[in-house]
């Protein structure tokens, strides 16, 4: 009997817990004061997301969470939007401007940072954050080898061979009508032989491997870096800014106005470079994007030093 | 890393993110643990009320088992739409999907303890709260324990696909693994430590199942 009467305080006591709504124990979240940190399903966007966490998290005494593996940048939109989330980690301003905002493209990196700051603060009552100092935008790549053979610097170096080579590109690029195939082909008055549509995670094997001479990726992914690649820089602006930056809540910074220049701290902390060493840490090496994080901010202290 | 045998890369990844792994595989458990609570503290009190009301029984087993057919994702995204993105949303699809079994092995076990025990407990002068407790109870402990322990392991599997909405556990490592190029071992590390908490669920609850079985009782019946 005594057993079944401790089961029946047990439960008790639980149904208590659950409903003076102090959250559930072990999981730390449903408490109304956790920051919680939205995340894409990419690995940049998690290490990000970790990065911003752990800021928090080890230089002041709220607790955080990410809210991880959200599709599309619209579902992080929506996520901040309800409340879901507070912060999240990874904003790319070319991308929000055509998809969240609506607006044109804009081509001039300073002009799109500023629209978008701007607009908002307007509409969603969110900051947009300076950038962490680096764009992920669409790059150009090849193999040392062929940069060298063809003696390649820029893009507009292609243009004697273009017509002889193929090239593998994002299968959503393609057929963008502002910024795709045929605007490309316009701005730089010349067309390749072909261009395979692909998987944009299966391009830096395949340009690696010479299945293709030159490919379109993404500037930060770990694999330029693991296979070596040659970057051609983009002389005719073509391809819009990207540049990554976190959206706060202003909700969030008038409740706990010590974030704002806590936050502030990894304004242009983070480099190409820096990304693409971290997103090659998980991708290949496979650590986990906490792992990452913690070792970025203790090789930089914190960034303490500043601000 | 990636050039290496996949049993090279989940070990790799096992002995580099232990920690990490522990973390998510507590907060699965967790996660499935407060839904199965939930449902046990709404679903064991209302099997105990319907078997002394027939008709209501087939009722509610009949709602229970309208949400059961629900696919879990869709239950997932149903919720999602109430309670927004989080840890909430899965406990509560997990508290619908649990519920069918223990409300059922409950009305079940409650309604199979024999006619003559309960007569005699009667004869003894019983109110009814003793005999709840003394009697009945105690002979349908093992049918209810059976209920929970179905739960306990659909709710592990299911709380892998709450990675979705963002809650975490170890369905957020398999999802990785899907999005990453050489995803495997991140697959692996994800699904192995789910399936191996199912089955020792399983065990553990099957040993306490066996423990609450009224000794001596079956056998007399024959």
């Amino acid at each position: 009997m005594k057993k079944i009467k401790k089961i029946f305080t047990l439960i008790s006591i639980a149904l208590l817990l659950f409903v003076s709504g102090c959250g559930w124990p072990g999981l730390g979240s449903t408490s109304k004061d956790t920051i919680k940190v939205a995340s894409l399903s990419t690995t940049e966007s998690m290490i990000l997301a970790e990065i911003i966490m752990q800021l928090i998290s080890h230089e002041t005494d709220h607790n955080t969470e990410i809210v991880n593996n959200l599709g599309s940048g619209q579902l992080v939109h929506q996520a901040l939007m309800n409340g879901d989330a507070d912060i999240a980690s990874a904003n790319f301003t070319g991308n929000e401007l055509i998809t969240t905002l609506n607006h044109a493209p804009i081509k001039d990196e300073q002009k799109a940072n500023r629209v978008v700051t701007k607009l908002y603060k307007k509409r969603f009552d969110q900051t947009w954050m300076p950038t962490y100092g680096f764009a992920d935008t669409y790059n150009m790549l090849v193999t040392r080898e062929t940069a060298k053979k063809y003696n390649l610097h820029k893009i507009s170096d292609m243009k004697n061979i273009a017509s002889r080579i193929n090239i593998g590109a994002d299968n959503i690029w393609i057929n963008r009508p502002d910024d795709g195939y045929e605007p490309f082909a316009q701005t730089y008055d010349f067309k390749f032989k072909r261009v395979y549509p692909m998987q944009i995670g299966l391009v830096y094997s395949a340009v690696a491997a010479g299945k293709m001479s030159a490919v379109l990726g993404y500037s930060t992914d770990g694999r330029i870096k693991s296979y070596n690649l040659k970057i051609l820089p983009d002389d005719k602006n073509f391809f819009p800014p990207y540049d990554t930056s976190m959206v706060v809540n202003n909700s969030l910074l008038r409740k706990y106005p010590e974030l704002k220049p806590l936050l502030h701290r990894l304004d242009g902390k983070i480099s190409v470079s820096t990304m693409q060493d971290m997103n090659y840490q998980v991708d290949n090496n496979l650590r986990e994007p906490a792992d990452v994080a913690k070792e970025f901010l203790n090789k930089h202290n914190y960034f303490r030093g500043d601000k | 890393m990636a050039n290496q045998p996949l049993w090279n890369q989940l070990v790799f990844y096992f002995t580099h993110n232990g920690m990490y792994l522990l973390e998510q595989f507590g907060r699965h458990f967790l996660i499935s643990f407060y839904g199965v609570l939930l449902a046990a503290i709404v679903g064991i009190p209302l099997g105990i009320y319907m078997a002394n009301h027939f008709h209501l029984g087939d009722f509610i087993i009949s709602i229970a088992n309208v949400i059961q057919t629900v696919p879990s994702l869709a239950m997932l995204s149903i919720i999602m739409l109430w309670l927004g993105l989080g840890v909430n949303t899965v406990i509560v699809t997990i508290f619908l999907y649990s519920l069918l079994p223990i409300l059922k092995n409950t009305y079940t076990g409650m309604k199979n303890v024999d006619p003559n025990t309960i007569d005699s407990a009667k004869g003894m002068g019983m109110t009814p709260f003793q005999m709840l407790y003394m009697v009945k109870l105690p002979l349908a402990m093992s049918v209810i324990m059976s209920g929970i322990r179905t739960a306990m392991v659909v709710a592990i599997g299911n709380t892998a696909i709450g990675a979705f909405v963002g809650a975490g556990g170890l369905g957020d490592l398999i999802i990785r693994g899907t999005n990453a190029t050489d995803g495997a071992p991140l697959i692996l590390a994800g699904a192995l430590p789910t399936a191996i908490m199912a089955i020792v669920t399983d065990l553990v609850i099957g040993l306490l199942q066996k423990h609450f079985e009224p000794t001596g009782y079956y056998k007399t019946e024959e």
